[in-house]
């Protein structure tokens, strides 16, 4: 099936982790990415050199997905490089494993503006220019906690519930526009650390990482999120609307 | 159900309003947050429910009041006002009121909230987030305080005449919407009553955790054939 050349994405919180899996895979298959740290500089720059070390084309952006200002600049950043912007995957998120009596409402304003704010406010900056791409796409990277409870992160848990309707919501939105949007539902995944993550004070929740958890998933690894995401983002991938998908290697399926 | 004490969080929607009013039919003293105490705000939340501590044994929280409008057209007041009234509110209710549960080891509470948790309309992302949000919280706190015999519902209602505003050209959700219900009618005024005050029993404990889809199964499909004919379309000759 055709594909247009040339696409450009912006993958936001991919300087390590998820999104760097993301941003590898894209590139592999053309695609020319914006890298978009914010805590972690020296990471986004292994990811770069591992993009370009295959040959593919990406730049580093640090920016706060929740500062307007940053995220403007951004934008204009790739545009003014690239010319355009065809891909967006929402991904910059962080987990503090905080259960309800330890939220306050200022704690979990600041964690509904990143995990959710960030994903709408880059949507806003994006639109414009999805809008003219042939062949334009966004992908919200989120988790099993959407769907199911664990007992890890109340808040967190809330955040990705936010995201499953907020793919729904902008999947209807945009069926005018030709913008496919879909969620990657992620399970357990090997990455170097979450942002944000404190070790855990007064509960002690489901532990799906104890070795001897007899059911015990073998984690995800970042580049086979890229793939699905390449996948979304494909002629193949354009019955798909609106949808939730599930990757955790079945452990979320009893 | 003397001396026993239900909260209802908010009463701007109907079926807050209905629900009051049988539920002290049957014998609840019913009290209500006053619109000048925020859900949000802990400290004021906390004042409030003291005095209703020892007598408290259900919470009813409904969703907040609806904000329409697309992505390109949502302010940042808007985006504000859903988070805060919305998430964060229920977030608060939910710390407060199963606080209070937990050191007594009993009390229920009931998110009254809506089939938007799962059904996309186009016209209402910030009222979508917020249901899917708190879908989550009622299936986390069953985790956090269901050890200490707290029951946590989530209720998802459908759509009543109340909702016809929000109807979206993006959706068909909202279109011939009774021919929608094997009912062939819209739910009426208090249709929720008898389930809401099941749920404040101890008889509805095996409940606790569940999505209670009260929609008289207006989602349960996925078009209706007369539908797909294009026949009856907005429920007129209906069989």
């Amino acid at each position: 099936m055709a594909q247009t050349e040339n696409r450009v994405a912006l993958v936001t919180g991919s300087g390590k982790g998820v999104g760097a899996g993301v941003v590898k895979v894209l590139a592999r298959n053309g695609v020319k990415c914006c890298i978009n740290c914010n805590s972690n500089p020296q990471m986004a720059e292994q990811t770069l050199k591992a993009v370009q070390d295959e040959g593919g084309e990406a730049f580093i952006y640090q920016a706060n997905i929740t500062d307007d200002a940053q995220l403007t600049g951004m934008v204009n950043a790739i545009i003014e490089r690239y010319g355009r912007l065809d891909i967006l995957v929402n991904n910059a998120a962080m987990q503090p494993n905080r259960f309800i009596d330890e939220y306050d409402a200022d704690s979990f304003r600041n964690l509904w503006e990143i995990n959710i704010g960030g994903y709408y406010r880059s949507v806003l900056k994006c639109l414009p220019y999805l809008r003219k791409s042939e062949q334009p796409c966004i992908v919200n990277i989120s988790s099993i906690h959407g769907k199911r409870p664990t007992g890890f992160d109340a808040g967190y848990a809330m955040t990705k519930g936010a995201i499953r309707m907020f793919t729904r919501e902008l999947a209807l939105e945009l069926l005018p526009d030709k913008i496919p949007v879909n969620a990657v539902d992620l399970g357990g995944c090997k990455i170097e650390f979450k942002t944000g993550n404190q070790p855990f004070t007064s509960h002690s929740p489901l532990d799906v990482h104890n070795p001897d958890m007899k059911a015990r998933p073998q984690l995800i690894v970042p580049e086979e999120v890229g793939e699905l995401v390449w996948y979304l983002c494909s002629e193949a991938g354009a019955a798909l609307n609106g949808d939730g998908i599930r990757m955790d290697r079945g452990s979320a399926m009893t | 159900m003397e001396n026993k004490v239900v909260i209802i969080t908010d009463l701007r929607s109907t079926e807050a309003r209905d629900a009051q009013e049988y539920l002290a039919q049957i014998g609840y003293e019913v009290v209500a947050v006053p619109e000048t105490v925020r859900l949000y705000d802990e400290e004021a939340l906390s004042a409030f429910a003291e005095p209703y501590r020892d007598r408290l044994c259900g919470v009813i929280h409904p969703a907040p009041a609806r904000i329409l409008g697309g992505i390109d057209d949502v302010t940042e007041e808007d985006w504000a006002r859903a988070r805060d009234e919305g998430p964060i509110a229920a977030l608060i209710v939910t710390k407060v009121f199963c606080g209070i549960f937990r050191d007594k080891k009993e009390g229920s509470l009931i998110y009254l909230n809506s089939i938007h948790a799962e059904k996309p309309v186009g016209k209402g992302f910030l009222f979508s987030m917020g249901c899917g949000a708190v879908q989550m919280l009622a299936r986390e706190a069953n985790l956090d305080y269901g050890t200490d015999n707290v029951n946590v519902f989530f209720v998802q209602r459908g759509i009543t005449e109340d909702d016809m505003n929000c109807r979206s050209d993006a959706s068909s959700l909202y279109c011939g919407v009774d021919m929608r219900y094997p009912l062939r009618r819209m739910p009426e005024k208090g249709n929720l009553n008898g389930m809401l005050a099941f749920l404040l029993t101890p008889a509805a404990q095996p409940l606790t955790g569940s999505d209670l889809r009260a929609d008289g199964g207006m989602t349960m499909f996925y078009t209706h054939r007369h539908m797909v004919e294009g026949r009856d379309y907005f429920g007129t000759n209906r069989k």
